[in-house]
């Protein structure tokens, strides 16, 4: 299994505070809300400052009803359904971010595009399931706090995640409604054990949604981090793989 | 005459034993006893020979039932509301269109299958649920603005620079392996392929209510499974929708290609981005549905214009600016759109003709009979109707191609209704060709 590259260490974490990411943050905000870009749309920054965009595919995988299309709605910045709805085919969601690496201070935004499709629509549609496969970048897990099941199925959920085809996907489990906790049915040990067993990064999320970008940044900030960690590995082994073909 | 919108709730039962599917609907839930009565009473009818569809109670509400393919009852229950008895005809043509959209909703999303050949009750249950959110948009139908499941014509903008838009809508479709595709501008079918056209009118209203839904979540992109109730009830075909700009999306329908990845990073901004532009003239058309190169009379508040032929419709409220100190305020932009909907419903089923294809329920049918029968006692075919309430002038006209629905202002004289009317009419025919 990858290594899971440590907190903060090549990313900036909670740079959107800082005043130097203010002309990046403004450009996905619009009257203090998120910005929702269309296909044909992605934020711009003047010439002088222009911004490389990196594309990443995310899946959204977990039991019927834990909160896949809320949480992406939450990524995104959009209203997040208040009455649960199944979701009956594949759903896509972009969320743009501007990162800043801790090494090189460069500045990038992360195209992340969200899929997520109900569990019915996959039990029901075979052709589903590939297509949300198809040049996957991540994975995000999820469970619910009020959900033992759900929970108690990730293991089942990773494994199928876990053969060599998929190995350069990033993982990372979130639990939802973590807000909840009179209803909550998983205890922290058991998130403890199992982040030990697994050695994948646990988020949590839930809760109203506050001021727009501190209760979604812990998350798109790990996320990023994750992808741009595995995409430096990818990176370094193929250059090896060259360089011993040519020895 | 004229009736308050009244709650509505629906029930869905197995039609051979009378099993609760789910009911919807606003208001407090019936009780089971209730529910197990209207049933039961539709039951007995049946086992008399008579099929029981329609009732009234002494308070105004109504119960409509219907029975699809020997297998799922549908009965819509209305509360009796303000209405006084001369509104019932009205609002029995809304119910029955509101069950057979439902009906049409469920294949859609399930396919006639699974609804015909029940074999797993608490499975069924459990699948119909994936209905529910098309279900409630048709049962709250908050919307302003679209009409599409009263009138089962398709709600339409037209933009300023029309040949653009469709030749990027054929071109993506036909590189996209498809037939079938639409550009929905808020809400409302801006350009479509020439297939899409001739899929069922239901079909096409469905779509678009399928689309909104879709697109109000703010989701970039979907691959939905779709049944088309009419056209391939049992074969499900993909619906694919990109988001080009927050308002505007584009669909097309087809078979097991091209993924969703590939049409959206390989053909989206091939065919899209040269008529970017474009599409933003579109979006300022807004909820007018009409190009500016068409001028309105300033005293018309609110018009529905109706293609018979081609079975699309453009509507729109104004926000009137024009209005003299000292008169009684004119109606609110959202009762314009609720006049508007009562008067469709008061002339349509009282003097114009519907085309034959929508009474496609026998009891609707029947209930039209009696309309017929109505309009037949006349030696000519009303074509045109006026109605002056307290707050505003209504006026209908009807050629042999369209339809026209008028709201306008109350101090126009009467006598002068009928020329703003054909004036309207004349004016967006020949600006738009409509």
């Amino acid at each position: 299994m990858a290594q899971v590259p440590l907190h903060g260490s090549l990313i900036v974490s909670d740079w959107h505070r800082c005043k130097d990411s203010k002309e990046y943050f403004c450009k996905i905000l619009h009257k203090k809300r998120r910005k929702n870009f269309g296909l044909l749309e992605s934020p711009v920054m003047p010439p002088q400052a222009a911004v490389d965009t990196v594309h990443y595919k995310i899946f959204i995988t977990g039991k019927s009803g834990v909160g896949k299309t809320a949480l992406a709605a939450r990524l995104a910045g959009l209203n997040i359904p208040n009455i649960h709805h199944e979701t009956t085919g594949i759903e896509t969601t972009v969320a743009y971010w501007p990162v800043k690496l801790r090494e090189s201070g460069r500045v990038l935004f992360f195209r992340l595009q969200l899929w997520d499709c109900g569990e019915n629509a996959l039990r029901r549609f075979d052709h589903l399931l590939p297509s949300c496969k198809e040049q996957v970048d991540a994975v995000l897990f999820l469970f619910s706090f009020t959900d033992r099941t759900s929970f108690d199925d990730l293991s089942n959920q990773i494994t199928k995640w876990s053969g060599p085809s998929v190995s350069r996907v990033v993982k990372l489990v979130v639990g939802t409604k973590f807000d909840l906790f009179m209803h909550c049915d998983v205890a922290e040990r058991d998130v403890r054990d199992f982040q030990a067993t697994w050695n994948l990064p646990v988020l949590r999320t839930g809760g109203e949604v506050s001021d727009g970008l501190g209760d979604v940044a812990p998350l798109l900030n790990c996320l990023a981090e994750n992808l741009w960690h595995q995409d430096c590995v990818t990176a370094s082994q193929r250059f090896q793989e060259e360089t011993v073909t040519v020895l | 005459m004229m009736l308050q919108d009244g709650s509505t709730q629906l029930l869905c039962l197995t039609a051979s034993s009378g099993v609760p599917l789910f009911s919807r609907g606003t208001s407090k839930q019936l009780p089971f006893s209730v529910i197990g009565s209207l049933n039961g009473v539709h039951m007995f009818g049946g086992g008399q020979g008579t099929v029981l569809s329609c009732c009234e109670t002494e308070g105004g509400g109504k119960v409509i039932w219907r029975v699809f393919q020997d297998s799922v009852m549908l009965i819509a229950v209305s509360g009796g509301g303000q209405g006084g008895p001369g509104s019932s005809k009205e609002e029995v043509v809304r119910l029955q269109r509101l069950l057979e959209n439902v009906w049409n909703c469920m294949v859609l999303v399930l396919g006639q299958d699974e609804l015909a050949n029940v074999r797993n009750v608490e499975r069924l249950k459990r699948d119909l649920r994936s209905c529910f959110s098309l279900i409630d948009q048709l049962l709250e139908d908050r919307q302003e603005g679209i009409l599409g499941s009263l009138t089962h014509c398709a709600d339409c903008l037209l933009p300023p620079n029309p040949t653009l838009v469709q030749q990027a809508v054929d071109g993506f479709a036909q590189a996209a392996d498809s037939e079938f595709g639409c550009l929905i501008v808020h809400g409302r079918i801006a350009a479509a392929t020439e297939k899409w056209w001739r899929l069922a009118p239901q079909e096409v209203v469905l779509l678009s209510a399928l689309i909104r839904f879709l697109s109000a979540s703010g989701s970039t992109s979907c691959d939905y499974p779709v049944f088309l109730p009419h056209g391939s009830p049992t074969v499900a075909h993909r619906l694919l929708r990109f988001q080009l700009l927050p308002g505007a999306d584009v669909c097309v329908l087809c078979g097991p290609t091209p993924s969703l990845h590939k049409a959206e990073t390989g053909l989206v901004c091939r065919f899209w981005s040269p008529v970017v532009e474009t599409l933003r003239e579109c979006l300022t058309v807004g909820e007018r549905c009409l190009p500016g190169s068409v001028s309105l009379r300033p005293d018309v508040m609110a018009l529905l214009l109706i293609n018979r032929e081609t079975r699309r419709s453009v509507s729109c409220v104004k926000t009137s600016t024009h209005h003299p100190p000292g008169d009684p305020p004119l109606p609110s932009k959202s009762r314009c759109w609720e006049l508007l909907k009562l008067f469709y419903m008061f002339s349509m089923s009282r003097y114009f003709a519907q085309e034959e294809t929508l009474c496609v329920s026998q009891e609707e049918r029947t209930q039209r009979g009696t309309t017929e029968d109505f309009v037949l006692g006349f030696s000519h075919q009303p074509q045109q109707c006026y109605l002056v309430t307290e707050e505003c002038k209504s006026y209908g006209l009807q050629t042999p191609q369209h339809q026209l629905f008028l709201l306008i202002v109350p101090s126009v004289p009467t006598f002068a209704l009928r020329t703003v009317a054909t004036q309207t009419l004349s004016d967006i025919v020949s600006v738009t060709g409509f």
